[in-house]
């Protein structure tokens, strides 16, 4: 290959990577507060006995879940404004596409958690006298919360990853920005492995810390 | 309080899994004295780990009676529902095979959830009773521990001292030193030895024959989901009158491979 590198023009590209990636990380953080609040709200619906509470719920966790993200986004974007009838700004829309689909995935991370608490802590809690919702509160969600963390952390570094889809729908995201330079510059290569390692160096540290979790919880454990 | 020379009496009790297709108890009849420590022994199946979870308010009931010091405790209303009075239900404290502790609470928020929880008590309060407790059952020193860094036989002091924070007036315990190391058995034992002599009633449910014959005031063998014989230790342990008995006994002490029949257990 007989390509020669150039970084140094990088830098007069920096400052609109700078801002689309801030709006990247507003859509990641903004998405991860839905998801967490959302999703918590959406377990507890699916986990609720009574059907038709439940089924809505459990088809909104299934289609989020079974279709391709990239068609949730364009869907919300072209089919939302159509059927509504209504006009909302395209961060917002990307907020709320990514951030539905995260709380379909941790919904099912916070059922999963929470039905993983073992039995025998009920059997304790009516022996002790715990009322069922002092059962919820100080025994099993404690419980709960603390084994889904690790996956609740993965999934938010996945919307992370995702919110790069949202270029197709000509949001300003770092991607967006990073094809606009790539085209300016004739320098693909070298923008696209800088937005690669960008995304890398904010996602790195953070699964690293997931995996620290995870081996101190299973020490603990065992 | 009613008349009643009995803290807990069941009258035909049953009880069934899975709908009726399996039953587990077929009319259980037992009246427990204040002063009782009775020993539920029986080969697995027989109904011994249900009844005990059906004195605690754990199962649901299909038909019969459960009286607690002359009150109704547990009862079926008119549909076949189970009602269980949860008033009556705190007075009764039970201790599982699996400890069951709360690993996300330390040792001390362990022992002080309930009743700081479910009583009012104050936190001070709740705090200092929970260290006198540990300090008795020699586990001062782990009052900030976590479950998952304790010994099998510490776990379950630590569970039967949470038990005891509520001050029940009966104690279950449900095959607690099954899934100890041998060598843990004894702390454990001794703990529950020495409740006994503070005259605490208790229902236990073992295996370990020894500990039984050591503690109990009355042995009840339970197969079948019915009492096939129930009396004091050196009856039911000893010479037992019933063959079913005789024949569970004979095997659990390995005693049947001498041509044993006959031979009697020393107590």
């Amino acid at each position: 290959m007989n390509y020669q590198f150039d970084l140094f023009f990088i830098a007069n590209g920096l400052w609109p990577l700078l801002k689309g990636l801030v709006v990247t990380l507003e859509l990641t953080v903004a998405a991860n507060i839905i998801g967490l609040t959302l999703g918590f709200v959406i377990a507890l619906l699916v986990m609720n006995p009574n059907p038709i509470l439940r089924w809505p719920f459990t088809l909104f966790i299934e289609f989020f879940r079974c279709t391709p993200a990239l068609v949730q986004i364009v869907w919300f974007f072209y089919c939302i404004p159509i059927i509504f009838d209504v006009y909302i700004d395209a961060l917002t829309m990307g907020i709320l596409a990514i951030g539905l689909n995260l709380a379909a995935f941790n919904a099912e991370a916070y059922r999963a958690a929470i039905q993983g608490v073992q039995s025998n802590q009920y059997d304790a809690t009516v022996a002790l006298g715990l009322s069922p919702f002092q059962r919820t509160v100080y025994v099993v969600l404690p419980q709960a919360f603390r084994s889904a963390l690790p996956v609740l952390v993965a999934n938010g570094i996945g919307a992370f990853q995702q919110t790069a889809l949202v270029a197709i729908v000509a949001l300003q995201d770092l991607m967006y920005m990073g094809k606009i330079l790539a085209t300016d510059t004739y320098r693909p290569i070298e923008v696209f492995t800088v937005i690669a390692l960008i995304y890398f160096a904010i996602s790195f540290p953070i699964s690293q810390l997931v995996e620290y979790i995870e081996r101190r919880r299973k020490a603990e454990n065992s | 309080m009613a008349n009643t020379k009995y803290l807990v009496e069941m009258k035909g009790l049953h009880k069934s899994y899975a709908g009726g297709v399996k039953p587990v108890l077929q009319g259980l009849d037992i009246s427990m004295c204040p002063g009782d420590r009775v020993v539920v022994i029986g080969p697995s199946g027989g109904g011994k780990s249900t009844l005990l979870r059906v004195l605690m308010g754990l199962e649901d009931i299909d038909k019969g009676q459960l009286l607690f010091q002359g009150k109704n405790y547990i009862t079926t209303d008119k549909y076949g529902k189970t009602v269980i009075d949860k008033e009556i239900r705190r007075n009764i404290g039970m201790v599982f095979q699996h400890y069951t502790l709360f690993p996300h609470l330390n040792i001390l928020q362990n022992l002080t959830l309930a009743p700081i929880k479910v009583r009012g008590e104050s936190k001070q309060s709740a705090e200092l009773r929970a260290r006198g407790l540990l300090t008795r059952f020699g586990l001062e020193a782990k009052e900030k521990a976590y479950p998952a860094h304790l010994s099998g036989g510490q776990k379950q002091r630590v569970a039967i001292a949470r038990a005891l924070m509520l001050d029940p007036k009966l104690m279950l315990f449900d095959e607690v030193t099954s899934a100890l190391d041998p060598e843990l058995v004894a702390e454990v034992e001794q703990v529950i030895m020495h409740l006994a002599e503070q005259a605490m009633p208790m229902v236990i449910v073992t295996h370990d024959m020894h500990f039984a014959k050591n503690i109990a005031s009355r042995v009840i063998f339970c197969a079948g989901g019915v009492v096939v014989e129930d009396g004091p230790p050196e009856q039911v342990l000893g010479r037992p009158k019933e063959a079913r008995t005789r024949e569970f006994i004979q095997r659990v002490f390995h005693i049947g491979e001498t041509e044993g029949v006959g031979r009697e257990l020393s107590i």
